[in-house]
């Protein structure tokens, strides 16, 4: 009988009003579905739609078959309500700098 | 008088050998001091005492290179622990560094602004905002330390800064309001 491996990753999800992180230990090899499927995080927020969602880890996406390294954080995450390029607009119809830093530093500059 | 030499030589052999045991086997791995200083310090990562993160600026401290009135989130309450500790006077905080919040404060990100760029992800220090590249960016509340690190860097200046209503946990006394006090009635 072969021992396998364990790493512990985390599974996050996030609400305005309601963020949880879920600590996990699954077996080396397991994937980011895997991980999702584990943490039991579906049965906290119900609304959940895997199928529709995208995930990543440590901000920055992935596939859901992504082989999960010991510490990573399996993010699920949710679709922008603003349309950046309109935001650059009324941004820009605003006076306002687009740069990095926004309105404050741009203000100063 | 061989006795005596024998004597001692063996006391002395004894000695030595529990000296040296101890040595091994009570070691103590990194400096105790630093451990000490870095958990009184807020953790916030910040980086106003000018440090890169609380544990440079505990190392600095202890190396003597840091003042420990550098510190604006802990304030008067982790002067106070750290004069204790190192037995030095405690002293006001150092106003080049910042001022101490009134209370503690969380980032919220304005979901009908955010464009998604990641600006902020990349900026916060202990990974309190989930989101990737054009998906919503949300600030996870148990994680953020209130630094306001991610403020600077947002192009659409979509995060504002909440108070955190006191719980058991972080309530404090608060400082009587003296400069706004109410003028006293004239006769």
């Amino acid at each position: 009988m072969s021992v396998v491996e364990t790493i512990n990753v985390e599974v996050a999800y996030a609400l305005p009003d309601r963020q949880l992180i879920l600590e996990v230990n699954v077996d080396a090899g397991t994937t980011v579905a895997g991980a999702i499927v584990q943490s039991g995080i579906m049965m906290e927020f119900p609304e959940l739609d895997l199928e529709h969602s995208d995930v990543g880890i440590f901000g920055k996406q992935s596939k859901m078959e992504t082989v999960l390294a010991d510490g990573d954080r399996v993010e699920i995450y949710r679709p922008l309500i603003a349309d950046p390029k309109e935001v650059r607009r009324k941004r820009a119809a605003e006076g306002k700098a687009m740069k990095k830093g926004g309105g404050i530093l741009a203000d100063a500059g | 008088m061989l006795t005596v030499v024998l004597t001692l030589a063996i006391i002395a052999a004894v000695f030595g050998l529990v000296l040296g045991y101890s040595a091994i086997r009570f070691k103590v791995e990194g400096d105790p001091i630093v451990d000490q200083i870095d958990s009184i310090l807020p953790q916030t990562q910040c980086g106003q005492c000018t440090y890169a993160g609380c544990r440079p600026y505990a190392e600095a401290i202890a190396n003597g290179e840091a003042d420990i009135n550098q510190c604006p989130p802990g304030g008067e309450t982790t002067i106070i622990a750290l004069a204790d500790l190192l037995g030095v006077e405690a002293k006001p905080l150092n106003a080049e560094h910042g001022v101490e919040k009134p209370s503690k404060t969380v980032v919220r990100i304005d979901e009908n602004v955010c464009i998604g760029c990641t600006l902020c992800i990349q900026a916060c220090p202990v990974d309190a905002i989930l989101g990737a590249a054009k998906r919503m960016h949300t600030v996870i509340e148990s994680e953020c330390t209130g630094c306001d690190l991610c403020i600077p860097p947002c192009p659409v200046d979509c995060i504002h800064v909440i108070e955190v209503e006191a719980t058991l946990n972080t309530w404090k006394w608060q400082a009587p309001e003296v400069e706004h006090a109410a003028p006293r009635p004239s006769r």
